[in-house]
């Protein structure tokens, strides 16, 4: 599995990321990082928690992340998500967060694939 | 190489960065503003630019900004906000903060790479020309240290030779030139005195000694007075005398002619002394009969310095009186009257008065 064919089994936008970072395997190299990053991990916590603090802050950052590596349809999802949890209230999110719940499963199975192909 | 001190709460944006500029720089983290500013606290100096994240849990971005400014790193240490808002408020409020750039999310290497090296240099310049002008700045100081030293020596020269000059003209009519020592430090005693005493006269430390040196012009005007007149033992008839006062404008012409050898302020206290040391405080001196404050303060005060000496002075004409007597004798006015002020100057310092003519007289044994 190429690069290219990871992001385009995640709804990533290849193209633009190669232009931003210049090169497939500094590209690569920032994928794999994917699969440490805490941030998800974070607003699934602050969601079951009911830390409506925590999950923005997840969400927010995850948007960030997302935005940095060109996962378009994740960064959408997690964009509008950090939108509703502006306001710190849990209730009434829950249907985009699993949405970017599945999203997210859905990167890291595309990411462990290419992972394992390394 | 140069160090960058990455400042985000985010690991996967710090080594995104990190991946982007190790190549060329040394890299540290800081995963939130109060460990960036502990490490900038500690050692600032090695960094050569700092990459800001702004919104960060507890100690955010705006904050490690307003600190270094605080704490003037800024001026050494550039910033580059990294931001994922795009408002231009954000951007101006770090601008206002002191931020040299701004970097936005999602990261573009090549923009990276090309923003932290263009701000490192340029500060890495500066850094280079502030110190070059630190140097310099050195070097113009030494200058003016030296210039210093020498305008003091020729200053000090220029004195030297007006004493000399008043020395020389003493020679012919004392057996000694120690009255002009003695003047120079009777009129010292006073004219600080006077600083102290009546700020109301305005004397400044920088006067006091031009006055001083002055002193040994006071009777630079005998040059001109022929032996007859200047060396007669006896009495001296009411024309002799006429002309033995006119050693006060001689002298002062004879100054004007050369008053190009100083400085006009000098020259002029120069003048002064010389023309008007014999004036009276009523105006019952000499030669232009000036009356109280219109005598000029140098004179005023050399004329009490040149009475006091003469009377504890032994001269060809008279005996010395006692200081006892000599300072009973200016205060009671048989002297002539001097300046209210400046005889509560000398009633204040009769004691220093006292000492020096003491010293002065040791040195000078009676044959």
């Amino acid at each position: 599995m190429t690069v290219k064919e990871c992001y385009a089994q995640m709804g990533a936008d290849y193209e633009e990321v190669l232009g931003r970072l210049g090169s497939e395997a500094l590209v690569k190299r920032f994928t794999l990082k994917f699969l440490n990053d805490r941030s998800f991990s974070e607003l699934e916590q602050g969601m079951q928690d009911g830390d409506a603090e925590n999950a923005f802050r997840g969400a927010h950052t995850l948007k960030g992340v997302c935005s940095n590596l060109g996962f378009k349809a994740l960064y959408e999802v997690s964009a509008a998500l950090t939108e509703k949890l502006r306001g710190r209230e849990i209730a009434g999110s829950e249907d985009l967060y699993a949405q970017v719940k599945a999203s997210y499963q859905k990167h890291i199975e595309a990411i462990q694939q290419l992972a394992q192909e390394a | 190489m140069k160090k960058i001190l990455i400042v985000d709460d985010v690991k996967m944006n710090r080594v995104m960065i990190e991946e982007m500029l190790e190549d060329s720089y040394e890299i540290e983290q800081a995963d939130g503003g109060m460990a960036a500013i502990m490490i900038l606290k500690a050692r600032y100096e090695e960094f050569g630019c700092v990459l800001l994240d702004l919104v960060m849990p507890g100690v955010d971005g705006f904050t490690v900004l307003e600190v270094m400014q605080k704490q003037k790193w800024i001026e050494k240490v550039p910033v580059i906000v990294i931001s994922g808002e795009n408002s231009k408020d954000t951007e101006n409020r770090s601008l206002d903060l002191g931020a040299s750039d701004f970097i936005r999310k999602p990261f573009d290497e090549s923009t990276v790479r090309r923003r932290v090296r263009n701000i490192v240099d340029l500060y890495d310049y500066r850094r280079k020309m502030d110190m070059k002008v630190e140097k310099q700045e050195e070097a113009l100081h030494d200058q003016y240290e030296l210039l210093l030293k020498q305008s003091k020596r020729i200053q000090q020269n220029n004195e030297k030779i007006i004493e000399i000059l008043g020395t020389v003209v003493e020679y012919r009519d004392l057996e000694s030139g120690e009255h002009i020592q003695r003047v120079k430090g009777f009129t010292e005693i006073l004219a600080n005195e006077a600083m102290k005493e009546y700020p109301e006269y305005g004397l400044t430390p920088e006067q006091i000694r031009q006055i001083v040196a002055a002193s040994s012009l006071h009777d630079v005007g005998k040059i001109t007075i022929p032996d007859s007149i200047l060396l007669k033992p006896g009495k001296l008839t009411k024309e002799e005398f006429d002309y033995m006062k006119s050693h006060t404008t001689r002298g002062s012409e004879l100054l004007q002619q050369i008053s190009g050898a100083w400085d006009d302020a000098f020259g002029d206290v120069c003048y002064d002394i010389c023309r008007h040391h014999h004036e009276k405080y009523d105006g019952r001196g000499y030669p232009d009969g000036l009356k109280g404050e219109e005598i000029p303060l140098s004179a005023q005060i050399v004329s009490i310095a040149d009475a006091y000496d003469a009377l504890v002075s032994e001269r060809v004409y008279k005996s010395a009186y006692t200081p006892q007597e000599a300072f009973h004798m200016i205060i009671s006015g048989e002297c002539g009257v001097f300046s209210p002020k400046l005889l509560e100057c000398f009633r204040n310092t009769r004691k220093k008065f006292e000492a020096l003519a003491a010293k002065q007289s040791e040195e000078e044994p009676d044959d």
